[in-house]
Parts: C-alpha cells; sequence; structure tokens
C-alpha cells in the first residue's frame, strides 16, 4: 500500500474526496478542514510543497459547485510520490494560510491572491506578487478582459491598445477618440473631442466632396 | 530614547543597548543622541548588474549588516499563462520557452511532456534522443552563464568570456538545429518539428570532446582560486530543513543535501536509459552551490555522448494524424491528408478532458506544466510551476545578518532567470 493510498483513507474523516486521473492523485477536502489535512500530509512525510495555485471554473463546461479550486502540490522526496490536496471556494471566500507549515508557501499564496483575488488568513504578508500596485482586478479569472479590451488602473486610467499603437506609428487612431494620447499616460486625453468623422469620410472618398 | 526603526521589525533596541559595552560605564561615552544609530532602507534594482536583470530587492541595512531583504518582482511579467490559454495547444511552445530564456529547451520539453500525457501521444525514439540532447547542452549552455555572470558580480571579469565562448559553440550547434539561437520553440507535442539536419551529431560530437578540457580550465580559475574559495565558503548558509521549508529545488537543493533530481527520481524522455550520477554536496553554502553545478555539467555531457552514441535514424513525429501533421509530399496526393492539415493548421487538436502535471529537472530545479482541458482545442488553465520564483525566496534565510556584499553572491547562486520568476 503506498504512501498516497493510505493518506487517501486517512483524509476520508476531514471530507476527503479522492480523484485519479492519469495516475494522478488528487484529494477535495472542505475548506475549513484545509490545514488540517494539509498537517495530516505533511506528518505522513510530504516534505516539499511544491506549489500552490488557482483555478476558475468560471467557463468549464457543465462545472457544478463553487467557483474556484485552490491546489495544492505536495511531493514526498523519500517515498517519492505527489499528491494535490483541492479545496473549493467561492468569490469573497477566505482560506487560512499554510505559511506555518512551510515558509515557501509565502510566495505561492500571494500568487493566488493576486491572480484569483482569493485571500489567506493570517499570511504575514499578503500583498500582490506580480501585477503592479493600481492594477484593477485578478488577471487569471476568466472573467477578466483581454485581448484588444484597454488595460484598466485605478482612478479611470487606461490603455487603449488600438489608440496606443497608432501613437507609435505617428496615425490616426480611428474613431476611439484618443488619437494616440494614450501614449502620454494621461487620463485627461480620453476627454478629447471625437475626431471630425465627416472630415475624414470625405478624405476616403473624394467624389463627395463639396457637398 | 529609542532608535527608529521601520515598522516591520520586531524588539525595539534602544541607542543606550547598543552602545554600552561590559566594563564601560556609561559616563565616558558620549550622550546617546550623538551616537544613534539608525537602519537604512536600501533600494537595490531593478536596474542593478548585479541582479540579473530585472529583480529588485528592497534591503534594509544596519550598518553593513543585512536585517530585512524583500524581494520585489514582476518587471518582467508577459501573462504567458494566460496567453497561452487563448492559444492551441501545438502553438504553446511558442511561449513556453520564452519563460526561462536561458534553459529554454527545458520549458519547451516540459509542456510538451505534459499535453503527451494529456494525448497518450507515443513519441518516437529518436525525438526522446534528440530532445535529451538539446535539453542537457542547453542545461550546460544555462550554467555557462550561470558561472560567467555569477562570478562577475564577485569581481572577476576574466571567466566570463571564457564561458561564453564555450556558450557561443553550444547556441551555434542550436541555430544549426531549429535556425534561432534563442526562443527555440523546436519540439513538438508528439515529437519534433523536423529532424536534426546532416552534421548535427558529427558538430556535437565535436563539442563533447573539446569540452571536459574547458571544464578544468574553469575548475583551475575559480573552483581551486583561494579568493573564490575564501569568498564564497560558509557564506549564505542554507541547511536541509531550511531549503525544504523554503522550497528550494534543483542543484541550490542538491548543494545543501538533498538528493532530489526528478531525471532520476521519475525518469521522462528517456532518462532512465542514460548512466549519469546526481552531484550533491552538504554544505550549503554559495561554495556549494557553484560546485554542485561545475560537476553537473560533465554529467550533463555524459547524457550527451551517450545519447548521441544510441541515435538511430527513425521518425520523429508521433504517426498518429490526429497530432501531428501530415508529410508534405503527401498533401498533392491524398484529400484525406490534406483535410487532416487543415484541421490541425486551423484548429489543433482536442486532448480529453482532464488534469496533468509531469514535474521534470530544469536547469534551476522542478519544473512543471499543469494543464486543465475541458475538451477543446486550447488548454483551459494553464499553470507553471517555475522554480526560479520559488527558489528566490530562499534569498532571505541566506542573506539575513550577512554582510551587503555576500546579498549580491547570493543572488548570483540562487541563479534566479527573471523571465522564468515573473512569468
Amino acid at each position: 500500500m503506498s504512501l498516497v493510498e493510505r493518506l487517501v483513507d486517512d483524509l476520508k474523516p476531514l471530507g476527503g474526496k479522492p480523484a485519479e486521473f492519469k495516475r494522478m492523485v488528487s484529494v477535495t477536502v472542505d475548506s475549513e478542514h484545509i490545514v488540517a489535512a494539509i498537517n495530516t500530509v505533511k506528518d505522513a512525510g510530504f516534505e516539499m510543497l511544491s506549489d500552490i495555485f488557482g483555478i476558475d471554473y468560471l467557463q468549464y463546461p457543465q462545472h457544478q459547485g463553487k467557483r474556484f479550486s485552490v491546489a495544492y502540490n505536495l511531493y514526498s522526496i523519500s517515498a517519492n510520490e505527489r499528491i494535490f490536496i483541492r479545496v473549493n471556494v467561492d468569490d469573497g471566500d477566505v482560506l487560512p494560510t499554510i505559511t506555518h507549515l512551510w515558509k515557501g508557501a509565502s510566495f505561492m499564496e500571494r500568487e493566488v491572491y493576486d491572480m484569483f483575488g482569493i485571500a489567506f488568513d493570517g499570511h504575514p504578508d499578503l500583498r500582490k506578487l506580480i501585477t503592479p500596485e493600481d492594477l484593477e482586478g485578478h488577471p487569471h479569472r476568466k472573467d477578466f478582459p483581454i485581448g484588444e479590451t484597454p488595460t484598466l488602473f485605478n482612478d479611470g486610467r487606461f490603455i487603449d491598445p488600438a489608440a496606443f499603437r497608432a501613437g507609435l506609428t505617428g496615425q490616426d487612431a480611428g474613431l476611439s477618440g484618443h488619437q494616440g494620447g494614450m501614449r502620454r499616460g494621461y487620463s485627461q486625453d480620453i476627454d478629447m473631442p471625437a475626431p471630425n468623422i465627416e472630415a475624414n469620410t470625405n478624405r476616403a472618398n473624394p467624389n463627395k466632396e463639396g457637398k | 530614547m529609542t532608535v527608529k526603526k521601520p515598522d516591520d521589525f520586531g524588539a525595539e533596541t534602544t541607542a543606550e543597548q547598543i552602545m554600552v559595552q561590559p566594563g564601560v560605564t556609561v559616563t565616558d561615552l558620549p550622550s546617546a543622541s550623538e551616537f544613534e544609530t539608525k537602519l537604512m532602507r536600501l533600494n537595490v534594482g531593478p536596474q542593478h548588474p548585479s541582479t540579473h536583470g530585472v529583480l529588485r530587492v528592497v534591503v534594509d541595512l544596519d550598518g553593513e549588516t543585512v536585517k530585512r531583504i524583500v524581494p520585489q518582482i514582476g518587471y518582467l511579467h508577459t501573462g504567458f499563462e494566460k496567453t497561452m490559454e487563448h492559444r492551441t495547444y501545438q502553438q504553446g511552445v511558442t511561449y513556453s520557452n520564452r519563460m526561462d530564456y536561458l534553459h529554454g529547451f527545458g520549458h519547451d520539453l516540459a509542456y510538451v511532456l505534459a499535453v503527451e500525457k494529456l494525448l497518450d501521444a507515443q513519441v518516437p525514439v529518436r525525438a526522446q534522443q534528440v530532445r535529451v540532447i538539446l535539453n542537457e547542452l542547453n542545461r550546460i549552455a544555462s550554467h555557462l552563464v550561470f558561472f560567467g555572470t555569477g562570478i562577475l558580480d564577485m569581481g572577476a571579469l576574466t571567466l566570463f568570456f571564457y564561458t561564453m565562448r564555450e556558450r557561443e559553440q553550444i547556441i551555434d550547434l542550436f541555430e544549426m538545429v531549429c535556425g534561432v539561437r534563442m526562443n527555440y520553440g523546436y519540439f513538438r507535442v508528439g515529437g519534433l518539428s523536423r529532424d536534426i539536419p546532416d552534421g548535427f551529431v558529427d558538430a556535437a560530437k565535436q563539442f563533447v570532446a573539446s569540452f571536459p578540457k574547458m571544464i578544468e580550465q574553469y575548475r583551475g580559475m575559480f573552483a581551486k582560486n583561494d579568493i573564490f574559495v575564501n569568498r564564497t565558503k560558509g557564506v549564505g548558509v542554507l541547511s536541509r530543513e531550511t531549503a525544504l521549508d523554503y522550497g528550494l529545488t534543483g542543484p541550490s537543493l542538491r548543494a545543501s543535501g538533498v538528493n532530489l533530481d526528478f531525471r532520476k527520481t521519475q525518469p521522462y524522455s528517456g532518462y532512465e536509459n542514460y548512466d549519469f550520477d546526481v552531484p550533491t554536496s552538504s554544505k550549503g553554502d554559495v561554495n556549494a552551490r557553484f560546485m554542485v553545478r561545475l560537476e553537473e555539467m560533465t554529467e550533463s555531457l555524459k547524457i550527451v555522448e551517450q545519447a548521441l552514441d544510441a541515435l538511430e535514424p527513425g521518425p520523429v513525429k508521433d504517426p498518429d494524424r490526429r497530432i501531428s501533421l501530415p508529410p508534405r509530399q503527401e498533401l498533392e496526393t491524398s484529400m484525406e491528408a490534406v483535410i487532416f492539415h487543415f484541421k490541425l493548421a486551423t484548429e489543433g487538436f482536442h486532448p480529453p478532458r482532464g488534469e496533468v502535471y509531469v514535474p521534470t529537472e530544469s536547469a534551476r530545479g522542478e519544473l512543471g506544466y499543469y494543464l486543465v482541458s475541458d475538451g477543446g482545442s486550447m488548454p483551459y488553465r494553464v499553470k507553471v510551476r517555475v522554480p526560479s520564483l520559488i527558489n528566490l525566496q530562499s534569498l532571505e534565510p541566506a542573506c539575513l545578518d550577512g554582510v551587503f556584499a555576500d546579498m549580491v553572491a547570493n543572488i548570483a547562486s540562487l541563479d534566479p532567470v527573471m523571465g522564468d520568476v515573473d512569468k
């Protein structure tokens, strides 16, 4: 009986629901038992906390239950086995920290907080890890805008990609009304008057000139 | 009076406690206000040559002694994980190698292994061998940069030119194989993008034959050099317990006496077929971290040599048409091939639903891609377990209560690559 199989039995009183896919074992536990579960795993001989990460199931087909999952990737060097402990949380839920079990959990929990907005109670230094201080939102949430959507900052500032590119090449930004002003990075440029659409149309269609 | 300190510190120390020595009466000394001692907050980086890219470290110093150290990261954040969620599985290799730009093949390999596990792809033996050859050569190249820049940080310039000379030879080999010197993107899910060119094996064998001499040269230049040894011995000691507590992996963990190498414990891509050792050291200081990597280059060279000898002609792609593009000449005669080509090029394949993780050993430590598939042609979630980010936390225990100059040596010895840290 391997270490992981024994652990799966040990975690059942804590609400542990095991799942296996391609020989990777993960156990989902109730969020109020997460520290106890991780403690059990650590005591069983899993010396290394490899990673903590979040998954947003908002757009996952036929997903039921809570929106987020937080997974703890634990590895036992002595037994050469790996187990994933998972906990499902909703938006706004707070998880207890495990930085008292592994100091290395600090960056991992900060990354989850930064990317998904899941806070960790009792973390000694819970700040954003990677994204800029004034970036609003949590980029790895599935509803975070991507692509041609402006990058949002505090107090209404944002970078509009089309206008930004147009500003770099000295061309007209089109009908967005920003006219490349975003290159200077100031919000007052947003209030600039929209370009004269009729004048632009006339340039494109010389036949209409003089009307 | 009490000394003013930043709020982040624990018990307050008064100036009287600092200045009064045993056997000295207080009246002999100047008043406390004249003798004030202050902690100084110093910003190092992000544009500092010793911080290996854009690492910014905020240090609180008491004189020369480091009392608190906070790495501030994110200056190179590119959102690769999020981008990969909006590209097909095959396109992912464009992004993976850009994270760790010094060991790009390691990231490529970790990514394709995860997708292949999801697909149950059958990678031909030749493709696996070529992957191992390139991955190990890249590991050597990465370590060469580590030595060159690391010792440069400590004030020795010469070695940099020597290591860059050998790295150039390796990069030339990569250029021969995939046409680029840095962001390779040569591996594909199911194999390689194309076979290695004629003459690569000979050129690689020539390099393998010449490199041991160079390792001896490096050994003479710094490993046996008294200045280097005295500078690094006993500096930044990380005990076995501390290293595990902070999640350290890779050569730095092996320098702290933990024999953990995923090429041995969970072999992938045919690493179980090669005979090599895993160098470890029990000292855990900066010197040990340098020495472990020096020995590792010899072991990597052994693997490359064996893999080059074992190379046999054969296919380099999974024959499964649902994964690999059909050969070009078939497109002219077979409608089937055109259909498969079109489907793969426009949409890509659809792995089954599930979540996989394959740990690999990069030049910096445990590297693995956690992929979540929802059955679509793009990964639902990509989470990269990057070694540099987690390893960077060990900077704190290594630097605390040491002098400031040792912090530079510690950063160098932990070998962070900022692309790998910020993703």
